[in-house]
């Protein structure tokens, strides 16, 4: 089950959404622009497109109107996890307490807006495709862009950034997971810069541009190439000049290109509370580590960045608690911490929203979704062997999904919805369209009687038992079969709580279930459904299969036009909702709550959390 | 002894041995390291198992694996410890230092303050027995033993900072307030202070107008924003301590000490008024660590050569006034810097943490920053903690009263005061020895659901983390440092019984 081979593997998790990339493009209709520093959550999610000096639409950064550096400080907590070093790109410090700290300090090509689209950084720099076959995209860094100790940001970055990810004439059949025991000479969580782009960066030493080939031609070719660390300190570390690392790379000389892995490794990780000298850790990004900034069980503060030469931070400080979820709501209301975003419960929720006017609660709905996949294993009721699409079909009509988000979602943000679609959310914009296109609304209600019929008709004996498999210790989900299993006794379905802790290890790939109830978490790419919905692919867990879907997915994933990736979508949505895959449920609630003298902060629906343009926030 | 010392020690170490295998065994069997991995829908998945399995060497039997932390950890005999690396790749020695560290500060204060309190109140129990003192004594202590901390610790956020914060903006005390406070707090001194009713009444209604006296004052000069003790003050509360020292050791009567007590008291006086500018003006640690020694020695040189045949009784007298006047002076110049601090930091009291983050002030705003932080944790732990040290002591305490050289000092017409504090509260220490040392091993334990409930990262918090990630080596550097202090501690305590009861150490 290697999972190297196809593109698409940027760090971030599974699901995407090919919609995304649309969201990005298609401004053609501006119509309200949304009031600067407005944070209505409202406004966030529904996607005018409102092209701006950041060219991207209102999912990306807005002009917010900062034209100098706020002397003071903001307070955010992402969690209670500890920083713990410069490079979060390592196994070891790859964390989402460190990513969040780690988007304040680098900038790269492009970047997530709240509603998942791929936005293009302007100010870092541009990308343009130069050629579709075989896909070249030629990246040009601004002049402007400098480290915070002065040094450009070049190729050279970009140079290092690639060699990390072990490609194949240093490590060879690593990357491309040829070799099963090959060893990793560096220790990058990713390989899919190595992997998609076996010959990596093309250009001059220390140039401002270069060139990018990929082995195939892949939608998701933007998220592969991602902000890079600062090679000139890993090489003077290494007792090498930055250029002649640059020049050792790009003359694939493996020798002097393995004395900087150490370095890179384990020189950019500490151990809690000890900076190093900062010259080590430059910035590229708003913010930069502030000498004697880190306590070690406390916080991680920031300062400004006077290098920057793009829209200045905010506040000069920027500080990053580290405060356990149940602690983030009383912390809030006394001021210790100024911008949460705690779990999304409904008990957190009625916490804050009593803590009065000083605090503003926003809720909204996240790129993580909640379905039931059928088991499609011949052995089971509900594959085409046995009971098929009819016997799906009756599961489907007695499954309660709109009781189940207003008993378990709306209490936590009162605008939540039944999800109808699977690649695409209900807060994007195009989610009506393809819901349109490819279901007619038979399963938003439930309807016993055509439930039996249906059963009836497959010819399965009832009752018919049906375990629900999922991971155990999560309450919303024991209350969701519960929902499921009371509506569905009167069609004649025997549902049963089948949790169990290692559900992922086992049911789920030994297909020891008839109904699997999780989540995906979507990342923001085009094509990594792929894997969900093709046979044989690795995340296909019900081994389902349908050729026309597995012909739609190829295409899309062979195409970088939008308005073919949005046909296939629609085509891939109605065979999923014809065959019954699963059914969607609801994307999953999200909440962040701050002190309503902070401006500018706006909920992303993203894993880059609502820190995703901390750089702007402003306390007044 | 010595030979009862080694073979402590010995036994100790085979038991330290033992119990680090079973940890170790008991450590890697309690889950799976990858299980977050495994969960994951991410791309590089594979890539993450497999860097992972490699770091933590789960490709290894885990025997092999504890032969190596075994290694490295009995590397500390010769001053280099090697406990390590934990799940992010950072040492364990350094996490460990660390973690001890956070505990310390966090739990220390508030165990000699549980001890301190809790003794108090356990020997005015015993010798109110069956008083409604002891009454509500006893069923106070039972109250907050049976408090859930995370429980107490969340009302004590909402009405100790959040609401105290608020009020602090403008700090009133209303009428009715006033009057409230003070008749409780007299009601229960009265009650403290026991005798017949018409004395009862008496002490009422005497505390009951100082208190509401006071309460006034405050409330008039807004004494919470800008509180000071002040010079005057301070000569009052080192007079008042000289004469309570007195009246506690060897009465007016001794000429002797009474001097050395004197001496002492107008030497701390004139010192503090002497350096008392420099201290407000340029602060530092060792500076005050030197004024502090310094009233120490004159304390005990004025008991020493002043103190005659009663020299014990003047040094000791001396020394525990000089530190009392230290504490006062400590007050002093705390409570002087109290409004430039809130100048800073204008909610002073906060929920959470162990520092304010990227806070800059003098060293009178860094030390008040450190002692609000510990202010909640530190009620916390004291009040939960308090129960058992007051019920250990009454019990003990009873013990010791009812003997029968308790009944002949008292026949021989030794005043009741003297009877408690110099014949029977020295005795009833005893059994209280071994609790204190066994709490203080368990100090370095930390307290898990305070830290993690104050966000402090301590040795608690070391282990539950270790623990959740299945990760042995934090998990085996917390029990060596745990299980070494159990193992020092008892022995600290056996000694200390000799010493408390020469019959045992003959």
């Amino acid at each position: 089950m290697k999972f190297r081979s196809k593109g698409a593997a940027v760090l971030g998790l599974a699901l995407s959404s090919a919609l995304m990339l649309g969201a990005c493009t298609s401004g053609q209709d501006p119509e309200t622009t949304p009031e600067p520093g407005t944070s209505d959550s409202a406004t966030m999610q529904t996607s005018e497109s409102a092209p701006t000096e950041t060219g991207g639409t209102t999912g990306c950064l807005q002009d917010v109107g900062i034209t100098e550096t706020t002397d003071g400080q903001v307070s955010f907590t992402a969690g209670p996890g500890n920083w713990s070093g410069y490079n979060s790109v390592t196994s070891a410090t790859y964390s989402t307490y460190n990513s969040v700290i780690a988007n304040q300090m680098f900038s790269g090509f492009v970047y997530f807006g709240t509603d998942g689209t791929i936005c293009e950084d302007k100010d870092f720099g541009s990308l343009e495709v130069v050629s579709e076959d075989p896909l070249q995209v030629k990246y040009t860094i601004s002049d402007a862009a400098v480290w915070s100790d002065g040094t450009p940001v070049t190729i050279n970055d970009f140079l290092l950034d690639y060699t990390a990810q072990n490609p194949e004439w240093l490590v060879p059949g690593y990357a491309n997971g040829k070799d099963e025991k090959a060893e990793p000479l560096f220790d990058h969580v990713s390989n899919s810069f190595a992997a998609d782009a076996p010959e990596g960066p093309e250009g001059e030493v220390g140039a401002k541009e270069f060139t990018v080939t990929f082995a195939n031609k892949n939608p998701d070719y933007k998220l592969i190439v991602t902000a890079p660390l600062p090679a000139h300190v890993a090489a003077k570390q290494s007792g090498l000049e930055p250029d002649a690392l640059a020049k050792a790379i790009l003359d694939r000389d493996a020798e002097t290109v393995k004395k900087v892995a150490k370095f890179w490794n384990t020189g950019w990780a500490y151990n809690p509370g000890e900076l190093p000298d900062l010259a080590q850790t430059p910035s590229s990004g708003r913010y930069i580590l502030k000498e004697g900034g880190w306590q070690a069980d406390t916080a991680l503060t920031l300062v400004a960045n006077d290098k920057y030469w793009g829209k200045p931070a905010g506040m000069k400080n920027m500080i990053f608690r580290f405060i356990d979820d149940a602690q983030m709501a009383q912390a809030l209301q006394n001021g210790d911490v100024q911008v949460i975003s705690p779990q999304a419960t409904v008990d957190t929720v009625a916490q804050l929203k009593n803590i009065g006017e000083s605090v503003k609660v926003d809720t909204n709905q996240t790129l993580t979704w909640e379905h039931i996949d059928f088991n499609f294993r011949d052995t089971n009721e509900f594959s085409d062997a046995k009971g098929g699409l009819a016997l799906r079909e009756a599961f489907a009509l007695c499954v309660p999904r709109q009781s189940i988000v207003d008993s378990l979602i709306k209490p936590i943000n009162p605008d939540a919805v039944v999800m109808n679609a699977r690649e695409r959310f209900p807060f994007q914009d195009d989610y009506a369209d393809v819901v349109k296109a490819s279901y007619d609304g038979r399963y938003d209600a439930v309807d016993i009687e055509a439930a039996k019929a249906k059963i009836a008709e497959s010819g399965v004996a009832t009752p018919v038992n049906v375990r629900i498999g999922y991971r155990a210790g999560n309450q919303r989900r024991a209350e969701t079969v519960a929902a499921i299993q009371a509506s569905c006794k009167d069609a004649g379905f025997n549902v049963t709580d089948n949790s169990s802790a290692d559900f992922f290890e086992k049911d789920l790939v030994n297909g020891d279930y008839e109904v699997a109830l999780f989540a995906w978490a979507g990342s923001g790419q085009i094509a990594s459904g792929q894997n969900i919905y093709s046979t044989g692919l690795p995340q296909n867990y019900g081994e389902y299969s349908n050729k026309d879907v597995d012909a739609a997915w190829k295409t899309l994933a062979g195409s970088l036009d939008k308005t073919v990736q949005e046909e296939q979508v629609k085509v891939i949505e109605k065979l999923l909702w014809d065959t019954l895959y699963g059914l969607p449920i609801y994307a999953h609630p999200g909440v962040v709550a701050y002190d309503s003298r902070v401006e500018n902060v706006r909920p992303t629906s993203g894993q880059d959390g609502v820190s995703w343009n901390g750089s702007q926030w402003v306390v007044k | 002894m010595t030979k009862f010392i080694a073979k402590r020690l010995g036994i100790s170490l085979v038991i330290l041995l033992l119990g680090s295998a079973l940890l170790y065994i008991l450590t890697v069997n309690s889950g799976d390291p990858l299980q977050d991995l495994r969960e994951s829908n991410s791309p590089n998945r594979e890539n993450l198992i497999r860097q992972r399995t490699l770091n933590m060497r789960l490709d290894v039997p885990w025997y092999l694996r504890y032969f190596t932390w075994l290694g490295g950890a009995s590397k500390c005999l010769i001053g280099a410890c090697d406990l390590g690396k934990n799940i992010a790749g950072q040492d364990v020695t350094s996490l460990v230092v660390n973690a001890a560290g956070s505990t310390l500060r966090l739990v220390v204060l508030a165990t000699v303050l549980a001890i301190a309190i809790g003794v108090t109140l356990g020997v005015v129990s015993a010798v109110r027995q069956y008083s409604g003192f002891d009454y509500a004594t006893t069923f106070m202590a039972f109250v907050f033993f049976s408090l859930p901390v995370f429980w107490a610790a969340v009302l004590l956020k909402n009405y100790a900072a959040i609401k105290f914060n608020n009020w602090l903006v403008d700090p009133t005390f209303s009428p009715v307030t006033i009057v409230v406070t003070a008749l409780i707090a007299a009601f229960v001194l009265q009650a403290a202070m026991g005798g017949n009713a018409r004395r009862r009444l008496i002490t009422f209604a005497a505390s009951a107008v100082v208190f509401a006296g006071v309460m006034f004052y405050f409330d008039a000069v807004t004494w919470f924003r800008y509180p000071s003790i002040g010079l005057p003050i301070y000569i009052l509360g080192v007079l008042g301590a000289g004469v309570l020292v007195l009246s506690m050791t060897s009465g007016f009567d001794n000429k002797r000490v009474r001097n050395a007590v004197a001496l002492t008291a107008v030497v701390a006086i004139g010192g503090y008024a002497a350096v008392r500018g420099l201290l407000m003006e340029s602060p530092s640690t060792p500076l005050l660590l030197l004024c502090g020694l310094a009233g120490l020695v004159v304390a005990f040189l004025a008991g020493w050569f002043l103190g005659g045949f009663s020299r014990k009784q003047a040094v000791i007298a001396s020394f525990v006034l000089a530190l009392v006047a230290a504490f006062i002076a400590i007050s002093d110049l705390l409570l002087s810097n109290w409004s430039g601090y809130l100048k800073l930091q204008s909610r002073p009291i906060p929920t959470i943490g162990s520092v304010t983050p990227n806070f800059t002030a003098g060293y009178w705003g860094h030390t008040i920053d450190t002692l609000t932080h510990l202010l909640l944790p530190t009620i916390v732990l004291t009040l939960v903690s308090i129960a058992s040290y007051t019920r250990y002591t009454r019990a003990s305490m009873l013990d010791v009263l009812n003997q029968d050289y308790i009944r002949t000092a008292r026949s021989k017409g030794i005043s009741e005061g003297k009877v408690v504090t110099r014949h029977a509260l020295r005795n009833s220490m005893i059994p209280l020895a071994t609790i204190v040392a066994f709490d203080f091993a368990g100090l370095i334990a930390g307290a898990v659901v305070t830290e993690t409930v104050f966000g402090w990262q301590g040795m608690g918090n070391l282990f539950r983390q270790g623990l959740l990630q299945i990760d042995p080596n934090p998990v085996m550097g917390f029990y060596l440092v745990t299980g070494t202090a159990a193992v020092f501690m008892n022995m600290i305590a056996d000694i200390a019984y000799a010493f408390l009861d020469p019959r045992i150490s003959r």
